[in-house]
């Protein structure tokens, strides 16, 4: 059997190629292991509007709710200091599975065709092994997710360090919608999360999340860090969760989950060979600063649809602003992840500074304004 | 709570043949004692514990999320997927 392009992976970027190719008239396979798009992925999550209707209509996104608030946290062991974000745009939280599989559909009405439960185990020239036989295409795009072991199989990445790898934890307790929305003040499709930064027990990023009758929690931490302080993920997840534990107190764990997010790749990844193009987490396109993966993952699975050859790819790759910003994000990142503490502290002591009138604590950041200086210079790169 | 009775709240689809296994138990050995062997640690499934001295694999457990390959120094885990989409199962994701 010969198809115009065989896409690997019904996540949002293999959907999103799917869906470009499909749309523009090429015959498309779309091949997922998961017994159904979704089943195997895992994410926070909260996604943003602007990225996705860059490829899909949104009309009908299936999404849990409406970002009204956003709570930024930092947390040291005796500090923590809030503030409250009230987003502009439109950000959504959504669940995995039913924002996939409705991804995968957009590909199936433009022609794709999907088949389920079929892991792809190997990429010989244009043919695309599976375990229920192989199939030839005339392009192959690669959107395998971070355990990407097609890509690496080609020689078109190496492994993930242990330093640049996240590995995120995360539940999902359960409830009815009216308790949400009471425990979290929330109004009909409203929605609320929590973005939190600590130091403590060693440097992590967490997450608390409003779906429509539950709520996600989840800590992401760096694998080298993990290690180095022996603690394992459940035990992490959980000295974060507890000064949460009201939030989520009476409602039932209904699912617990983890995945690696890489903090590294393209362009040090190469993008592209011949025929074969690689989008999304394969080629490591995690905004580490924003934590948004889904976005990236969406624009490069379009952009490998859409380009003519590696060249063109790997220039779209560049010029597309949901890509360089993950590029720019990476140096400042490293800078800023051994450096949480002195953040979290600064922030509190600067607020609290300010409540109280009296900024003099503030003078022993003095001895740090170069280090400082360096991050917003980095953090100035970001923006364009 | 304890690991298990997170596990309990995941769908599995059991595939008969393992999707993980360790290439040589005596390097295992050997990172265990220099190392403190990182799979163990790593895996929020608690996949991997030493058992009279052997490294035991309880494949059935695994989130597939992919932290024990990179982890692993010596590069000792065949790290494979469920074959036909078997293993997890995921409702909220
Ligand atoms: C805890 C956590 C929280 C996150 N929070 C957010 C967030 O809030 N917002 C955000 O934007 N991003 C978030 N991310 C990142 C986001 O999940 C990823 O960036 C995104 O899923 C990448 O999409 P993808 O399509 O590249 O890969 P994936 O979503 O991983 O999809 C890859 C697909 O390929 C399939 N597959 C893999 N190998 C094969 C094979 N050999 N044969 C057949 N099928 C195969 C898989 O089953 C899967 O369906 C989070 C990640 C984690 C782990
Ligand atoms: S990390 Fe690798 S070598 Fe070490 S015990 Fe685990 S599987 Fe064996
Ligand atoms: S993939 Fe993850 S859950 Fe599975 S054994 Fe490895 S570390 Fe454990």
């Amino acid at each position: 059997m010969k198809y115009d392009a065989i896409v690997i992976g019904a996540g949002p970027s293999g959907s999103a190629s799917a869906y470009t190719l499909a749309k523009n008239g090429y015959k498309v396979l779309l091949i997922e292991r998961g017994s159904e798009p979704g089943a195997k992925n895992v994410s926070g999550a909260m996604i943003r509007e602007s990225e996705i209707s860059k490829v899909f209509e949104t009309k009908d996104i299936p999404f849990e709710r409406i970002v009204k608030r956003v709570r930024l946290i930092f947390r040291s062991k005796d500090d923590e200091s809030e503030i409250v974000v009230k987003p502009k745009s439109k950000l959504y939280t959504i669940s995995r599975l039913k924002f996939d599989k409705w991804l995968a559909q957009r590909a199936e009405s433009a022609g794709a065709l999907l088949i389920t439960k079929t892991t792809v185990t190997g990429i010989e020239g244009n043919k695309v092994i599976t375990e229920r036989g192989s199939v030839e295409g005339d392009k192959i795009v690669i959107a395998e997710g971070a355990n990407a072991l097609l890509s690496m199989s080609l020689g078109l990445r190496r492994e993930l360090k242990n330093e640049e790898t996240v590995l995120g934890v995360k539940e999902v307790y359960a409830s009815t919608r009216n308790e949400v929305e009471k425990r979290f003040n929330l109004q009909g499709d409203e929605g609320e999360s929590w973005r939190i930064i600590t130091d403590y027990p060693f440097p992590s990023a967490g997450f608390i999340y409003t779906y429509k009758d539950s709520v996600a929690i989840g800590v992401g931490a760096r694998v080298d860090e993990i290690i180095t302080m022996g603690i394992r993920p459940f035990e992490l997840l959980d000295s974060f969760k507890t000064p949460y534990a009201e939030l989520v107190k009476g409602f039932s764990l209904r699912e617990y989950s983890a995945k690696i997010i890489p903090e590294n790749g393209f362009p040090s990844f190469k993008p592209c060979e011949g025929s074969v193009y690689v989008a999304g987490d394969a080629l490591g396109l995690v905004d580490p600063l924003t934590f948004d993966g889904i976005g990236p993952a969406i624009i490069s699975g379009y952009l490998a649809g859409k380009a003519e050859n590696c060249y063109s790819y790997s220039k779209m790759l560049f010029e597309a602003r949901e890509i360089s910003k993950v590029i720019k994000s990476r140096p400042l990142v490293k800078e800023l992840l051994p450096n949480i503490g002195l953040y979290s502290h600064l922030v509190n002591d600067f607020l609290t500074s300010w409540v109280e009138g009296d900024f003099s604590k503030l003078k022993y950041y003095k001895s740090s304004l170069g280090k400082l200086m360096k991050h917003l210079i980095l953090g100035l790169g970001v923006i364009e | 709570m304890r690991v298990e009775e997170r596990l309990y709240t995941l769908r599995y689809k059991r595939d008969e043949k393992p999707h993980l296994e360790i290439k040589d138990q005596q390097v295992c050995n050997k990172c265990h004692e220099t190392y403190k062997s990182p799979c163990i640690t790593v895996c929020p499934a608690n996949v991997y514990s030493f058992v009279e001295g052997k490294i035991i694999v309880s494949y059935e457990n695994c989130l597939e999320c992919g932290a024990c390959k990179i982890v692993c120094p010596f590069n000792n885990i065949v790290w494979k997927y469920p074959r036909y989409g078997l293993g997890i199962s995921l409702r909220y994701g």
